[in-house]
């Protein structure tokens, strides 16, 4: 990843309405979040919020972090916290593997969504995701891969364009170098 | 004739309610902004020729490919149905949810399920089908369909909305777009919740990992993958593509085409069965027929199938503008919905909108798939005139007097002597020959209460040819004119100024007599075998002659010469090489003057004459790629160009378009054409097509008589005029 993918994401993600931020480390982005979550937050157990101990350490941020089925957590939930696997620079695009449950739940109901992203993991352009992309079906399994480009967004009443129609209202991509090591994972 | 009929009733009706055309037209100039931007730095062309290519594989390799498809799709646990028609696609849902007890399927957006009537289908069996894209639920409150693919409810206004979600509600809701969408939000996140089926269209199907992708904006579809325990997926055989690249290929095309965003909020890749709590979760893929083998199949119209419904054909479309998707559509909407209608509901169904393309060619423009669209539809016409004729009017014209040359230039000379009564007599510079009122008081609405009707000229250009003294002396070429009816018949000076220019630069002008129409009136309206008959008298006039180059100063005529003349007689051995010969020689006036001649380079600087502001007329700009030359020429004339607006926005003429199968249509795109020339303040408004000039003459002569509407060629000859002087 070179420096200009790292602000042409920057920039292209800005333009779509997600809110970019470079943190310092895992615990500043944690405080940002513990600023803004406003509630019960669903973030789902995968391996690497497992390796950087993330429930803990947003409880301790006093966050309301969900311990149940997110199916109990209600229609309406205030935030949701997940990692990205990688990120697009041209569309300003984060890409998670979503095949769990959870992270689906986490990503689609609540009002905001907080995206931990590694910087690294941040690839050219649409085409450069061909290669990761098919090395996420490698295995034949069911899949299911979300492409994120900023907030929900509808144009579809008089044209206008109105942010949060049925998905999260709010993106936060909270940068943090050295969190991730392999794009297959998150 | 109940159709026809019912079909006029709602154009008039659309024409009553400007305020929809209004929304469209800032819509339309937003989109193109917008668009813009979104490929800036990327090659459009080479994208649209890579995506006509893959789709364009695709079809021949279908079988194949949809096998694999299948294949892996299985391997990952989803159910693959393939339904021959409509029918068996919703049989099988409606089986499906029989089977599960269904009683509610939460429906993100899916054409396709609009084409099959899917939740009238289901609602028979007592399942309810929730429409969660905000558009799609908008349009089911009403009880509509979708006036446009990608903005279903475009044609309404938040008012209407507000009354709408306040009768489902039970409450009174404010006409307040934001509060709006917010209370869609609430209410529709309970059906993804309740349903026991979740519903999604597909836009493409990966071959290579038996995968779909759904490219959104709102969320909704996210949803309804995910939270009921079935999730059926509802899509047209033609979204089939090869490969990962292939798809992405496809993500970069559409939002950017569609909506002016670099990619959509979301794009999701979902393969097999995905797990969902506590269950097994099942995965079905409807993939519909639907009448796309057959249209597959069919050489003339089988491009359609490369679309990717992004509803760009609409959105640049003046007809479209004018009386939007319920008029100018059936199912699917605009110059795409022609054609699909045609095949997925039967030619009948497509009669009248076939009819209503305008022909100005701005889809083909913006298609990203690279579908010649009106050519098809085109096609389509002449299938059309075949199976249900043409109507008297163009049967006489065209059949009994137009292919027989002799015959139709004696009775223009005729109509030009007994025309006076009507036009201005008093009156004798070219300028003011026009036709203010018609005897036929009847006929007065759709042809002369809006604009002055071009009159016969006295003597037309053929006429007049063998009277022009040429004075060059060691012609540097020698140039066949051809002058096409237009300027022939209504505007012979065009013709004239234009020998001046050609004869000040050194060229010779030759005149085959023998020409005739070009054909295209006749081609337009499906008459195929008139068309080639005219091809092959013009051909055979202009192989004779000793020339350089053919020029015509018409672009209808000139794009007739080098496109259908070629087609027409492709087939006839005696014919074709000569068609191919002519097209290669055939350019119009300002492209010859400014590319072969470089004559805004070697013509003397004109002194200041004034402002002027150019039309881009349908076939010059967009059929022949020549806008730039018309400029250099009459900038190098000394007019200051002033931009107009949408330049090359659509006239209304259209030929037979405006005069007898859609004058209303028409009237509405040129008084918008009107309303652009005035505001930029210049007196004279110019343009290189004849046709333009009929409408635009017209119109303006009406709107405002100190507006003059000249040919580029006319400029021209005034300014060399003013040099000698």
């Amino acid at each position: 990843m070179s420096k200009n993918h790292l602000q042409q994401f920057i920039d292209s993600a800005g333009r779509v309405g997600a809110e970019v931020r470079q943190m310092a480390d895992l615990q500043e982005a944690v405080a940002y979040i513990s600023e803004k979550a406003g509630g019960t937050t669903l973030v789902p157990a995968t391996s690497l919020t497992a390796r950087h101990d993330l429930h803990n350490l947003l409880r301790a941020a006093g966050i309301a972090v969900f311990a149940d089925d997110f199916r109990q957590a209600g229609h309406f939930v205030a935030a949701g916290v997940t990692f990205a696997n990688f990120c697009l620079a041209d569309s300003g695009t984060v890409v998670l593997e979503s095949t769990a449950e959870a992270i689906r739940l986490a990503t689609t109901l609540p009002e905001k969504h907080f995206i931990l992203i590694d910087p690294a993991s941040i690839l050219a352009d649409n085409l450069a995701a061909a290669g990761p992309l098919r090395a996420l079906h490698s295995s034949g399994e069911a899949k299911f891969i979300a492409y994120i480009t900023g907030p929900s967004r509808t144009a579809d009443i008089e044209r206008v364009l109105t942010i949060g129609c049925h998905g999260p209202r709010e993106v936060h991509l909270l940068l943090v170098s050295g969190i991730a090591h392999d794009i297959m994972e998150n | 004739m109940a159709g026809a009929a019912e079909y006029r009733k709602s154009v008039e009706t659309a024409i009553a309610n400007p305020k929809l055309s209004k929304a469209l037209h800032l819509f339309g100039d937003a989109y193109l902004i917008a668009r813009e931007n979104a490929f800036r730095g990327l090659d459009f062309e080479a994208m649209r020729s890579e995506l006509a290519e893959i789709k364009d594989e695709v079809r021949v390799r279908r079988r194949e490919l949809m096998a694999e498809f299948i294949k892996n799709a299985e391997a990952a646990g989803s159910k693959v149905f393939l339904a021959r028609d409509v029918k068996e696609a919703n049989d099988y849902v409606i089986a499906l949810a029989k089977e599960k007890g269904a009683r509610l399927i939460a429906k993100s957006k899916s054409m396709v399920s609009e084409e099959a009537h899917l939740n009238r289908a289901l609602a028979e069996h007592g399942i309810r089908a929730a429409e969660t894209d905000l558009g799609e639920w908008i349009v089911q409150l009403a009880g509509q369909r979708p006036s446009h693919m990608v903005m279903p409810a475009i044609h309404m206004f938040k008012e209407e909305v507000a009354e709408l979600f306040s009768k489902e509600a039970g409450k009174t809701l404010a006409p307040e777009i934001k509060a709006l969408v917010n209370h869609a939000r609430e209410r529709l996140r309970r059906e993804y919740f309740a349903a026991d089926i979740g519903l999604t269209g597909a836009n493409f199907l990966v071959a290579e990992t038996g995968g779909i992708g759904l490219v959104t904006n709102e969320g909704n579809a996210r949803l309804c993958a995910t939270l009921p325990k079935v999730h059926v997926v509802f899509a047209g055989i033609h979204k089939l593509v090869r490969s990962i690249e292939d798809a992405i290929k496809i993500t970069m095309l559409l939002p950017r085409n569609a909506t002016g965003q670099l990619l959509t909020s979301y794009v999701t890749w979902i393969r097999g069965a995905i797990p969902t709590a506590g269950v097994e979760k099942e995965q079905h893929i409807v993939l519909i027929d639907g009448g796309r083998e057959a249209l597959y199949e069919s050489s003339a119209c089988r491009d359609a199938l490369r679309c990717i419904q992004c509803g760009a054909c609409a959105n640049v479309c003046p007809v479209y503008q004018t009386v939007g998707g319920h008029v100018f559509g059936s199912i699917y909407i605009s110059a795409i919905g022609i054609i699909l209608t045609a095949f997925y509901e039967g030619l009948d169904k497509a009669r009248e909108i076939t009819r209503a393309c305008i022909g100005c060619r701005s889809c083909v423009t913006v298609c990203p798939a690279k579908i010649d669209l009106e050519e098809i539809i085109l096609h389509l016409r002449n299938e059309v005139t075949r199976e249900y004729g043409m109507g008297i009017i163009k049967n006489v014209a065209f059949k009994a007097v137009m292919k027989n040359r002799g015959l139709f230039h004696s009775m223009v000379r005729t109509a030009a002597k007994l025309q006076g009564a009507i036009t201005h007599r008093h009156r004798q510079e070219a300028e003011r020959r026009v036709i203010r009122h018609l005897p036929l008081h009847f006929m007065a609405k759709d042809l002369t209460e809006w604009r002055d009707l071009p009159a016969i000229a006295p003597r037309s250009f053929r006429d007049t040819f063998a009277t022009i003294q040429q004075k060059v002396g060691k012609p540097i070429y020698r140039v066949g004119f051809f002058v096409g009816c237009g300027a022939d018949f209504v505007y012979p000076e065009v013709g004239v100024s234009l020998i001046k220019v050609l004869n000040a630069l050194g060229v010779e002008v030759v005149f085959p007599k023998n020409q005739n129409c070009c054909g295209i009136p006749a081609l337009y309206s499906g008459d195929s075998e008139t068309g080639i008959y005219l091809a092959q008298q013009s051909v055979a006039a202009f192989s004779e002659a000793e020339i350089d180059y053919v020029l015509a100063i018409c672009p209808t005529c000139t794009m007739a010469v080098k496109r259908d003349f070629v087609d027409r007689l492709a087939d006839q051995p005696q014919w074709s090489a000569k068609a191919v010969a002519l097209a290669a020689k055939t350019m119009d006036a300002s492209a010859f003057l400014e590319n072969v001649l470089g004559a805004s380079a070697k013509l003397p600087a004109g002194a200041q004459a004034g402002a002027v502001t150019y039309h881009d007329s349908c076939h010059l700009k967009r059929g022949s790629n020549v806008w730039k030359e018309p400029r250099a020429l009459l900038g190098s004339a000394g007019y200051q160009l002033t931009e107009m607006k949408n330049s090359d926005r659509c006239c209304g003429f259209g030929g037979t378009y405006s005069f007898l199968s859609h004058p209303q249509i028409a009237r509405q795109i040129t008084t918008d054409k009107v309303v652009t020339i005035q505001s930029t303040g210049a007196k004279t408004v110019a343009t290189d097509c004849p046709g333009c000039m009929i409408m635009l003459k017209g119109a303006v002569g009406k709107a405002d008589e100190s507006i003059r509407c000249v040919h580029t060629m006319e400029l021209l000859a005034e300014s060399l005029e003013n040099r000698r002087e």
